[in-house]
């Protein structure tokens, strides 16, 4: 039985998430150097190309709840993860939100591969909103989590990839966030890591933190969201129930 | 009783929206004035995160090296020997400059912490790269880091210079120690306004780090580090306006007033080799140009902090 919050106590919920008409432009250069700008000065219209990756998308999130963001390749979901997590800003439209926010768009992102286990952790828990005393705090359940007790006075360079996301989520599910952008790095480990995660996931639910997760499996969105929104070229093409999310993604993908 | 999650929903039931700025140009929370110090509130909230990321700057430099931070001393000193050795007695700047050694280093050692400031703090945005497209922090909590170690690196080699001139029992125990704390603040605060603009232009034209490198090696000859301000007050005798010019450049007034303060010999009247020289003829009005260039270089960082929030907006996309 998936995680799912009480869809009355979700109905009086707080919006923690904001969006109105967000729209995100990339702008594609053909060129880069001081060279060929300046050979192309006047000239430069023809060497940019436009990109929407987002067209006037808006939703409301209340806490609690578990969002999937699915759609195809390139059709936005990690850009609009990035724009709700402040990283990149829109365009056109804004994105408020409230409460402590951490996005895990990629695990171990700011371990520095020179520094040992340790020194990673307490830099990595910095990054991602911990103070020291919190991160001394948590520092053996992070060790704990991860099981790689042995290795964490090793520089993380010598880790094998394992053991580097293990130790990456151990830190990231002990920032005690409102908000969880997840992209993808569910999955990390082997079989039994993995399912410690997804039960760590499990317990985030049932703690009311709002978990926003782009994934292209539909078995994970099933099993944890409660709502679906579904992009397609940077458009909402449909926003509500999994079952039926799962079913627009799959005619997304024909167009 | 409550459930943890309904004590969560009624304290974000409580908090007040953030709106996320929008880089459009339409977008007006991000101008104004006030928008400098809501950054600096951020810096300072984020403090822990800067000095864990100067000491990994630190630790990451020299790992795995046995001398570790001899090195960073090293360079300082191979550059003293050589710009003691040709400079000072090969082609004779020496004579005219008593405690030449001294003198040099002085020099050396607050224009390694400009440099090294302005050097890694370009290169800080686009060398976080990885940090900056994943995570959301205040941007210019990297070209601080920068900065940060630059200090530390500045702090070690300052330990050599006083140990030298205490060596050659020439601690000068005056009023005039107190220019070298002015000549550090206007060095970091000219440096940090640069480390900040540049490092995020340098995202857009990678050109600038390149052209960083060619800029400080003739800002070095502009100012009085190898050579005295004997020497260019005597060449430029003629068109006493060149001074006044000369002057303009922040870093040489810094310089300038960091020799004073811990060089004792060139305040005083000394013998070397048989020819009197004349103690160095400070610019006038010393201490007023150093407050003015302060002033100046505190609007120029307001304005580059402007500048950069401006384009950093775009860092995750552009990096």
């Amino acid at each position: 039985m998936p995680a799912h919050t009480d869809p009355a106590l979700l109905a009086k919920a707080p919006t923690v998430v904001r969006a109105n008409g967000v729209s995100k432009r990339f702008v594609i250069r053909k060129e880069k150097s001081l060279k060929e700008r300046v050979v192309n000065f006047g000239r430069s219209q023809k060497h940019k190309d436009d990109f929407w990756a987002l067209r006037d998308v808006s939703f409301d999130i209340k806490a609690g709840s578990t969002i999937g963001l699915v759609g195809a390749n390139g059709s936005g979901k990690s850009t609009l993860l990035k724009v709700l997590g402040g990283i990149i800003q829109p365009n056109d439209g804004t994105v408020e939100r409230r409460g402590r926010l951490a996005a895990l768009l990629e695990l171990g992102a700011g371990f520095h591969p020179d520094l040992t286990g340790r020194e990673n952790v307490y830099l990595n828990s910095s990054i991602l909103g911990l103070s020291r005393k919190q991160t001394d705090q948590y520092f053996q359940s992070i060790v704990d989590f991860s099981e790689i007790e042995e290795f964490i006075d090793t520089q993380v360079k010598f880790y094998s990839s394992g053991m580097y996301v293990r130790l990456a989520f151990a830190i990231a599910v002990h920032v005690d966030p409102d908000i969880l952008l997840v992209d993808e790095v569910l999955a990390v480990g082997d079989e039994p890591f993995q399912e410690k995660c997804m039960n760590k996931i499990r317990e985030f639910q049932s703690e009311g933190r709002t978990i926003i997760l782009v994934s292209h499996s539909a078995g994970q969105v099933e099993d944890l969201c409660d709502r679906v929104v579904v992009l397609s070229h940077g458009n909402v093409v449909y926003d509500g129930e999994t079952a039926g999310g799962l079913l627009a993604l799959r005619e997304s993908f024909e167009h | 009783m409550a459930t943890q999650a309904e004590v969560r929903a009624a304290r974000l039931a409580e908090l007040p929206f953030e709106t996320s700025v929008n880089a459009g140009p339409r977008n007006a929370g991000n101008r104004h004035v006030g928008g400098f110090f809501t950054s600096v509130k951020e810096i300072v909230s984020h403090r822990e995160l800067l000095d864990l990321l100067i000491r990994r700057e630190l630790k990451s430099r020299y790992k795995d090296s046995s001398l570790g931070f001899v090195w960073s001393l090293i360079k300082p000193l191979v550059q003293l020997l050589i710009y003691y050795v040709f400079i000072g007695q090969v082609l004779g700047a020496a004579r005219g400059v008593p405690d030449f050694a001294i003198f040099v280093f002085a020099g050396l050692t607050l224009w390694g912490l400009y440099s090294e400031t302005i050097a890694t703090g370009t290169a800080s945005i686009v060398s976080n790269g990885g940090l900056i497209k994943k995570v959301y922090l205040p941007r210019e909590i990297f070209p601080l880091a920068a900065t940060g170690s630059a200090v530390f690196n500045f702090l070690v080699q300052m330990v050599v210079l006083l140990a030298a001139i205490l060596v050659l029992g020439q601690f000068p125990i005056s009023l005039n120690l107190l220019y070298v704390p002015a000549a550090v603040a206007i060095v970091l605060i000219w440096g940090v306004a640069f480390a900040v603009l540049l490092s995020a232009l340098n995202v857009y034209l990678r050109d600038i780090q390149y052209l960083v490198e060619v800029v400080m090696l003739l800002l070095f000859w502009a100012s009085p580090i190898v050579y005295s301000w004997s020497f260019v007050v005597t060449a430029v005798k003629q068109h006493t306006w060149l001074l006044e010019v000369y002057l303009l450049n922040p870093i040489s007034l810094g310089i300038l007033a960091f020799q004073r303060g811990l060089w004792q010999a060139g305040s005083q009247t000394r013998v070397i080799e048989g020819n009197t020289v004349q103690p160095v003829d400070w610019p006038v009005y010393m201490d007023y140009r150093l407050i003015g260039a302060a002033i100046v270089g505190l609007i120029v960082l307001f304005i580059a902090q402007r500048i950069f929030s401006r384009l950093q907006g775009n860092f995750a996309q552009e990096i």
